[in-house]
């Protein structure tokens, strides 16, 4: 049974060559279907580790107390006319706080650095104290963190991300340097790891963090303010409920009124993320089965005029002794034969695509989305190889022969 | 012994209404070795009696006998597998494959009988040889003449070493002299002891034939044997 599975297989390839062209235009359906898929699987683990690091960034026992919702439906003014977020608050919440195990209060603003003739304009100024380092996933690389008098006090002392410590201080060590942020000079301690892109929208490495009283001072009215809560764990829900309570008491939100103020955490970002997957997968998935129902009919009505084509030869064939399983599996194989290129080239594609996507966030196809593929196509192959198959597999050799 | 057993045999064709019989009642038996001639006009049955016996047809009514097999009650899959081993044919067209080679065209019954693919090419190469082609093996039909042509189709259809070849008109497309030739090679296989069936309407090449059937009408007009 061997060699008639190689003798098809030979058949299938010499008149998918012989006839290039129509064999790569028969194909195109399931080359886009197959394309579709697997750029769509490549697009989706890509943005899964993409994800999984940006989530890293902000911890999954954190919770942000803002005054803007990350997620939900209020209105923006509304927001926006709440009370700002006080730094004093956060000494409150570390001393009363049953839950929190850290607590760093967070003042932002986006300014320029300059060194020599070097600049970087919208950084973001980060102001927080040294618990900040306990909270935040990244590491120092570099240096050190400021400590906590530090923080209180006024030093000019800044901890750089990659991206201001790559283009400021190219070749040198920037520990003990200094550098002006805004119009204040500032002696560089430390240096945070490479943290990449959140959410591959602005990098994580563009940043400067400095002491919150310094910032206070300098930089005071001017962005936003926040408070970061590390709590345990497992206690987030029971957090929450604290963290609230006293932020209500605080602020004098009266019993009746809604929370003026956000507490916000990682668990929205999945769901929303969880919803984006889902809308890619969707639409890759329609693409895909939309392209190889067509690209299927396409290989079906081909395989119909090669039947046609080829009556002769089949009689030939029937005469000489092939059974119609035999006739049947020699179009079946024609048909998977010109699926599976198309798949092939197919993945090819999705592979050079991945190359270039790769460029903006790290991604690679998944090897068992090509195998899924290549099922995929082989599939097609029989199913539109069906129908043409059985019809050369059912002629009468008779009339077959005749056949001019 | 009688090889082939043609018994009453009907061939009856419903053509828009009308009823036409091909076969109207056909009784031959064929012995081992023969070599016989079907002759006729057009028309007369001799296409369809050849495709009975090719097993490429089974009758409407009768009982066919092959070495013993009742080829009338087979089904599709039995009676490839019966042409498969014990019917060789030649065309009058060649019938070959075109984008083959004439050593793939004469493996092609041989992959059908499931042969490996060794044995498959020496044996190929073997009949290729014992029709004067041995050193034309690796061209395709249109690098061969049509003589040439027609003996790759006897190797193609002694390859597999059948019951009986079944010619139809070998000669119809040849010039006389490679018509010679060919009617050369059957005669040598008939001395070799082989059963050949010729379809013809020529005179000149039944004469080759020990036996000749004339068919008219879907009838046995005649059935002469001459003398050896």
């Amino acid at each position: 049974m061997f060699s008639l599975f190689l003798e098809n297989f030979r058949i299938s390839l010499s008149a998918v060559l012989a006839n290039k062209m129509r064999s790569l235009l028969t194909a195109l359906g399931v080359v886009i279907g197959i394309l579709a898929v697997t750029l769509m699987g490549t697009l989706i683990s890509g943005l899964d580790r993409s994800f999984e690091k940006s989530m890293e960034f902000l911890g999954k026992d954190v919770l942000y107390i803002r005054k803007f919702e990350w997620f939900g439906n209020k209105e923006w003014w509304e927001m926006r006319n709440r009370p700002n977020i006080k730094i004093k608050h956060a000494d409150v919440l570390r001393d009363r706080s049953q839950y929190a195990q850290y607590v760093a209060p967070v003042s932002e603003w986006y300014t320029s650095v300059k060194r020599g003739e070097n600049d970087i304009t919208g950084v973001r100024v980060t102001g927080t104290t040294d618990e900040y380092a306990m909270i935040s996933t990244a590491e120092i690389d570099k240096g050190r963190f400021f400590s906590n008098s530090e923080s209180r006090s006024g030093s000019r002392v800044a901890i750089i991300g990659k991206d201001i410590a790559d283009n400021l201080f190219e070749n040198e060590n920037s520990i003990g340097k200094k550098l002006r942020i805004g119009n204040y000079t500032f002696r560089v301690i430390g240096e945070v790891e490479k943290q990449g892109k959140f959410l591959g929208m602005f990098s994580l490495d563009k940043q400067i963090i400095i002491p919150i009283g310094t910032h206070q001072r300098l930089f005071t009215r001017r962005g936003w303010t926040g408070i970061n809560v590390k709590v345990d764990g497992t206690q987030m829900d029971n957090a929450s409920e604290e963290l609230t309570a006293m932020m209500r008491q605080l602020r004098h939100v009266r019993p009746t009124d809604e929370n003026n103020f956000a507490l916000n955490k990682q668990d929205p970002f999945k769901e929303q993320y969880a919803m984006i997957k889902l809308a890619i997968g969707g639409t890759g998935l329609f693409i895909t089965i939309l392209s190889l129902v067509v690209g299927g009919i396409g290989i079906a009505n081909i395989m119909f005029v090669t039947v046609k084509e080829r009556t002769r030869e089949i009689g030939i064939r029937k005469a000489l002794g092939a059974t119609p399983k035999m006739i049947l599996a020699q179009f079946l194989m024609e048909s998977v034969t010109i699926c599976l290129l198309g798949g092939l080239l197919g993945m090819g594609l999705a592979w050079g695509g991945s190359l270039i996507i790769d460029q903006y966030f790290p991604s690679d196809m998944p090897l068992g989305l090509a195998m899924t593929a290549l099922g995929l196509s082989t599939v097609v192959g029989v199913v539109s190889g069906l129908a043409p198959s059985y019809k050369a597999a059912k002629l009468d050799p008779i009339d077959a022969l005749r056949y001019e | 012994m009688s090889m082939i057993s043609l018994k009453e045999i009907y061939k009856i064709y419903n053509v828009g209404g009308e009823e036409v019989r091909a076969l109207d009642g056909v009784d031959v038996t064929i012995g081992e070795n023969e070599y016989l001639a079907i002759m006729g006009p057009s028309g007369s049955g001799k296409s369809t009696l050849m495709n009975m016996i090719g097993c490429l047809d089974t009758p409407t009514s009768g009982i066919y006998e092959f070495e013993g097999e009742m080829v009338n009650e087979m089904d599709d899959n039995q009676l490839a597998s019966i042409r498969n081993r014990k019917i060789g044919f030649v065309f009058q067209t060649f019938n070959l494959l075109p984008k083959a080679t004439a050593q793939h065209n004469v493996e092609i019954p041989l992959i059908y009988g499931n042969v490996r693919r060794d044995l498959r090419q020496s044996m190929a190469a073997g009949a290729l040889e014992s029709v004067g082609l041995g050193d034309r093996m690796h061209h395709k039909p249109n690098e061969l003449s049509g003589g040439q042509r027609q003996r790759v189709a006897i190797a193609r259809a002694l390859v597999n070493n059948p019951s009986i070849i079944l010619a139809d008109e070998p000669t119809g497309n040849l010039d006389s002299k490679s018509g010679r030739e060919i009617m050369e090679i059957f005669d040598a296989l008939h001395q070799a002891g082989n059963t050949i069936i010729l379809v013809t309407h020529e005179d000149y090449i039944a004469k080759h034939a020990h036996r000749t059937i004339r068919l008219f009408d879907g009838k046995v007009e005649e059935d002469i044997s001459a003398a050896a």
